[in-house]
């Protein structure tokens, strides 16, 4: 994949972060760089090679994952990731899009599914894990529609409960819970802007941008990665991938941001 | 707006609600089954720092559901928890030096855990600049707490002001209840010296903050 032009985009970036202190009022340049670099969002290359990859034969079994279930049926990808995290019968286990794709990607592909969690966060300026691409790909196939996930079965209403109660759960040497930083309007760590969770319009927009390219990074980042990078700063453990935490606050935010339009990549800063 | 814009929010799925809202699990079982996949989802580089996603009791107190309000009972044992958490430093002197207090409040590291490893410094950072407005002209500063601007000018330097400063760094909820801000020195992120070095930049007249 076509590595070169991501990199000058992070590094375009990167000089108009540190432009931004010059800037009228905190924020500004920020916000300035962000427009700029949204009208030609570089994740557009990993949703290319996720679609390759959605389609290729690949893994012990020469499968391609054409026969996935996201929620919908097999192969019925248009619209399936506004319908996540659900329960599913197969696996007996409410699931998010990653937890999902490597279920498919363990069973129709034959992938080693410890390989597969320890490879699924890649590298700040990588080519990115083929999760990322994967999962960025699935997600566009919901692009314009809105979301919209269930709580028809008891364990996706378990889950949401869950979420709920972990989101505002403190603990640990900053006694931060999500709420702490994510339940008001206007706030900010240092300069970065944080999103008000507890209000339709600000978790609208959350759950309606991930998988990401992150600027910072370089590469495209998945809901997965949110939340664990979350756990690091509030200095707690390590977040599981694909852990039943990390099910339960996707199940809680994703219900909360019901209605939004999926709009996939998204960019951050 | 945190008002339960979703407390219902069943009734906007139409599969759920002909079930109704009463079929979400309550509250007692929700802690039970949370606690449990907590307990699951995490790895640390040793036992000792798994606790840490262990609650006291002020931070289970502290971490109500949506806007519901403390009860004054629980408010009070919150403030007794912290009294009994303040520790003073032994030599008695509660204003450090100003200049270690000021790079203190502009080191937001110390202490994450990542890729089975954690940030261990000799001390961690004080994390000040992450939540207020420090000295006149600083642009990349947070808002989540007050701006700290010229502090010292309007309370003074006064022993009973250097007293209530090391208590609010030490363990803010000793007078803000379940405060968004971290207990710095009763959760030991900060040692007692490194408070008084934050008391100094918060009240000495010559700190960058007050001038």
């Amino acid at each position: 994949m076509p590595t070169r032009p991501i990199r000058v985009a992070a590094l375009a970036f990167a000089c108009l972060c540190s432009a931004a202190s010059s800037a009228q009022s905190p924020g500004e340049g920020l916000e300035i760089g962000r427009k700029m670099l949204v009208e030609d969002n570089p994740g557009e290359l990993w949703l290319d090679r996720g679609k390759r990859l959605y389609h290729e034969k690949r893994g012990p079994k020469q499968a391609s994952l054409e026969q996935c279930d996201f929620g919908l049926g097999p192969g019925k990808l248009a619209g399936a990731a506004a319908r996540l995290p659900r329960y599913f019968a197969d696996t007996d286990r409410v699931q998010d899009l990653e937890s999902r794709l490597v279920t498919c990607m363990v069973r129709l592909q034959g992938f080693d599914q410890a390989a597969l969690a320890k490879s699924a966060i890649s590298a700040p300026l990588s080519d990115g894990s083929d999760i990322e691409s994967l999962a960025l790909y699935v997600t566009s196939r919901s692009n314009g529609m809105k979301m919209d996930p269930p709580l028809a079965h008891a364990k996706e209403r378990e889950m949401y409960k869950m979420g709920e109660y972990l989101f505002h759960r403190r603990s640990g040497q900053t006694d931060f819970a999500c709420v702490t930083c994510h339940g008001e309007s206007g706030k900010r760590i240092r300069l970065q802007d944080l999103i008000n969770m507890t209000e339709p319009a600000g978790i609208q927009g959350v759950v309606s941008s991930w998988p990401a390219y992150r600027g910072s990074h370089g590469v495209v980042r998945t809901m997965q990665w949110r939340l664990y990078d979350c756990f690091w700063q509030m200095r707690l453990p390590e977040l599981t991938y694909l852990s039943d935490v990390s099910i339960a606050l996707t199940t809680y935010l994703h219900r909360q941001g019901h209605g939004a339009v999926i709009e996939v990549p998204g960019f951050k800063r | 707006m945190r008002a339960g814009w979703w407390k219902c929010i069943a009734a906007s799925v139409p599969a759920a609600l002909a079930l109704g809202c009463a079929t979400f699990p309550d509250a007692a079982e929700t802690r039970a089954s949370a606690e449990k996949i907590v307990s699951a989802s995490f790895t640390a580089p040793s036992p000792q720092l798994l606790k840490r996603l262990e609650q006291d009791r002020a931070q289970r107190l502290c971490s109500k559901v949506e806007d519901a309000a403390l009860t004054q009972e629980e408010a009070a044992e919150v403030i007794e928890l912290a009294r009994t958490s303040i520790q003073y430093p032994a030599s008695g002197k509660l204003v450090g030096n100003w200049k270690i207090g000021e790079a203190l409040a502009h080191d937001g590291a110390g202490d994450r855990i990542a890729r089975g490893v954690l940030e261990k410094r000799k001390e961690n950072g004080g994390l000040c600049q992450n939540c207020h407005a420090l000295a006149r002209g600083e642009i990349n500063v947070g808002n989540v707490g007050p701006a700290l601007t010229g502090f010292g000018t309007k309370r003074g330097n006064s022993p009973e002001t250097a007293k209530y400063v090391y208590e609010k760094v030490y363990n803010s909820w000793l007078y803000f209840p379940c405060s968004n801000m971290p207990r710095l020195g009763a959760n030991k992120h900060l040692t007692s010296d490194q408070i008084t070095h934050l008391v100094a930049y918060l009240i000495d007249p010559q700190s960058p903050l007050n001038r």
